[in-house]
């Protein structure tokens, strides 16, 4: 009798336990530990797109003829010193998928419908909806894009370990990189994500991009990686671009900021129309 | 003897749930209130004056020190000037704690257990309240979202929180209370607590009772913010890019606005133009 008691009660125990695990565990037992903050693996001073190649041409991106042309003219842009292709230089988002370099700091916190990646870089919010939903027929494009996740248990353990997400809806203008490399000017592109952990080290986080475009002539897959960073408590900053905005656009020019003094961004470079002002330019 | 066995072993019970409960608590969703959807602020008036209950500009009666007051009529002199005034936004500068809660753009909540995020589309604003128990940092650089540490509350003893206690530091400046430019001090140690909690009555609406203490005002000025839950499960996020079609430019301490044309123009009556010294 008293080993039936005793029996029961343990019995008990185990239920109770169970429930409560059910209770609170579900999530946290269902779905990888991506908690804490990740760095772009790759810490070249450079920030090429595929972080295997050299910045630049030998970056080989399959763009069709006419944007490898686009792409050689934005080249020859940034060697005279001009960042025309490059909308970041005017606190234009990075927009995806170059935000997902994470050159600054990103969090990552999965809850069961929405998976939020936070990146410092353009202070960029993207949520990947994994409630199940479908495509809407028409959506307001944004730099961020508007993304549908599907977790996946790839290795069948009990426990999600991809976040396989599609975006689409990305706005214009971006590039991959700082170099220059250009999307269509269509932004009809679909970025496809595949996130995973490190098979042997969970501090390191996988993400195979592949990009479908009209600017290219084939899909493009890239892996980025990210790196946890070690501090329990992490130091999260603020990007303000147009705080310390360097470069400004007057009609369709750009032009440098230089204690306080707008600057040519290229030689030759003729100043703003002043049409508008009654007086003559200060001149010290 | 039975007896006592079997109150040992329930008391085993017990104390193993106990455990459970306290180490596992911080997991359970259901100890937190459901904050999930798409907020909109409510009530505020024209022009999204800080204090909802009172009119925009000097009817808000901030409670600010005499010289903070003066700067605060002069600014709003410059208003009605045409100028700008003390309000930084139009620079894209973000609008900051505490201003950014007006919610005059969407706002999601995100509760985890040693963290709340409150994600604001106006300047895509981030907010983390940490509620993981910690100390305030020693030294914190300041930003426009501030430093928050947030305490959860059960206030009605239902053994759910209800309240979300935070308080924010570090808050970057120059920011203002609203576009009228009611404006903090400029020695940047604003402190702003905040007290989020549902309503009693209606779970789609969030009350946050948002008191600033800072060296320009008299007292600690306390005003309640409220926000309603959009309806849509799937509500539509759109993204603030405040420097895509901003038509303000500063050069210097000059401000400037770019014309429908393109052509650079000025903010007020014989402006000078830039300085083009760097032209040939």
């Amino acid at each position: 009798m008293l080993m039936r008691s005793s029996i029961s009660s343990v019995t008990l125990i185990g239920v109770l336990c169970a429930t409560l695990n059910g209770a609170w565990a579900l999530d946290e037992t269902k779905y990888p530990n991506w908690k804490g903050q990740w760095v772009r693996a790759d810490s070249a001073e450079t920030a090429p797109w595929d972080a295997r190649k050299p910045w630049g041409l030998d970056q080989q991106p399959p763009l069709t003829p006419e944007y490898q042309a686009v792409f050689e003219a934005n080249l020859k842009q940034l060697a005279a010193g001009v960042k025309a292709s490059d909308a970041t230089a005017r606190c234009i988002p990075a927009a995806m998928p170059r935000v997902m370099m994470a050159i600054h700091p990103m969090e990552i916190v999965v809850m069961p419908d929405t998976t939020y990646i936070m990146i410092e870089t353009s202070s960029t919010l993207r949520r990947v909806f994994t409630d199940g939903r479908a495509w809407p027929k028409e959506r307001e494009p944004s730099y961020a894009g508007f993304s549908i996740g599907q977790w996946e248990d790839t290795d069948r353990d009990g426990r999600f370990d991809t976040l396989a997400i599609e975006t689409r809806w990305i706005k214009g203008p971006h590039s991959y990189d700082d170099s220059g490399i250009p999307l269509h000017a269509d932004e009809q592109a679909v970025i496809k994500e595949r996130i995973n952990s490190d098979k042997s080290d969970p501090r390191l986080l996988h993400n195979e991009i592949t990009t479908f475009d009209n600017a290219l002539s084939g899909p493009w897959t890239v892996t980025q990686s990210y790196r946890r960073a070690a501090a329990a408590r992490p130091l999260w900053t603020e990007r303000v671009c147009s705080e310390d905005g360097q470069t400004i656009r007057i009609g369709e020019e750009d032009y440098a900021l230089s204690d306080g003094l707008l600057m040519p961004v290229r030689k030759g470079q003729p100043p703003p129309d002043l049409r508008y002002f009654n007086q003559k330019p200060t001149q010290d | 003897m039975q007896g006592r066995v079997l109150m040992r072993v329930v008391a085993l019970a017990f104390a193993i749930l106990a455990f459970a409960i306290d180490d596992g608590a911080a997991f359970d969703a259901t100890q937190y209130p459901d904050w999930k959807g798409q907020w909109m602020r409510l009530g505020s008036g024209q022009g999204a004056p800080w204090d909802p209950a009172k009119p925009w500009g000097a009817g808000q009666q901030a409670p600010l020190t005499s010289d903070y007051q003066a700067l605060f009529e002069a600014n709003l002199r410059d208003q009605a000037a045409g100028g700008q005034g003390s309000d930084p936004s139009f620079r894209c500068i973000p609008t900051g704690m505490p201003r950014v809660m007006i919610a005059v753009q969407p706002m999601e909540i995100v509760i985890t257990p040693d963290t709340t995020y409150v994600m604001l589309e106006l300047f895509g604003t981030l907010r983390r309240i940490f509620t993981d128990g910690r100390d305030w940092p020693k030294d914190i650089e300041p930003s426009f979202a501030g430093y928050s540490i947030g305490k959860w509350e059960d206030t009605d003893g239902d053994g759910r929180f209800d309240t979300l206690m935070a308080e924010t530091r570090a808050i970057k400046g120059p920011h203002s209370y609203d576009s009228s430019g009611i404006p903090f001090h400029e020695d940047g140690r604003a402190i702003v607590r905040e007290r989020i909690a549902s309503d009693k009555t209606n779970p789609n609406v969030l009350h946050n009772e948002i008191t600033s203490i800072d060296s320009a005002l008299t007292r600690p000025w306390t005003v309640q913010r409220n926000y309603r839950r959009m309806p849509s499960k799937e509500p539509i996020w759109s993204e603030y890019v405040c420097s895509e079609n901003n038509r303000h430019v500063q050069i210097g301490s000059d401000n400037y606005v770019i014309g429908a044309d393109g052509l650079l123009m000025p903010t007020r009556k014989n402006q000078s133009p830039p300085d083009l010294r760097h032209f040939q």
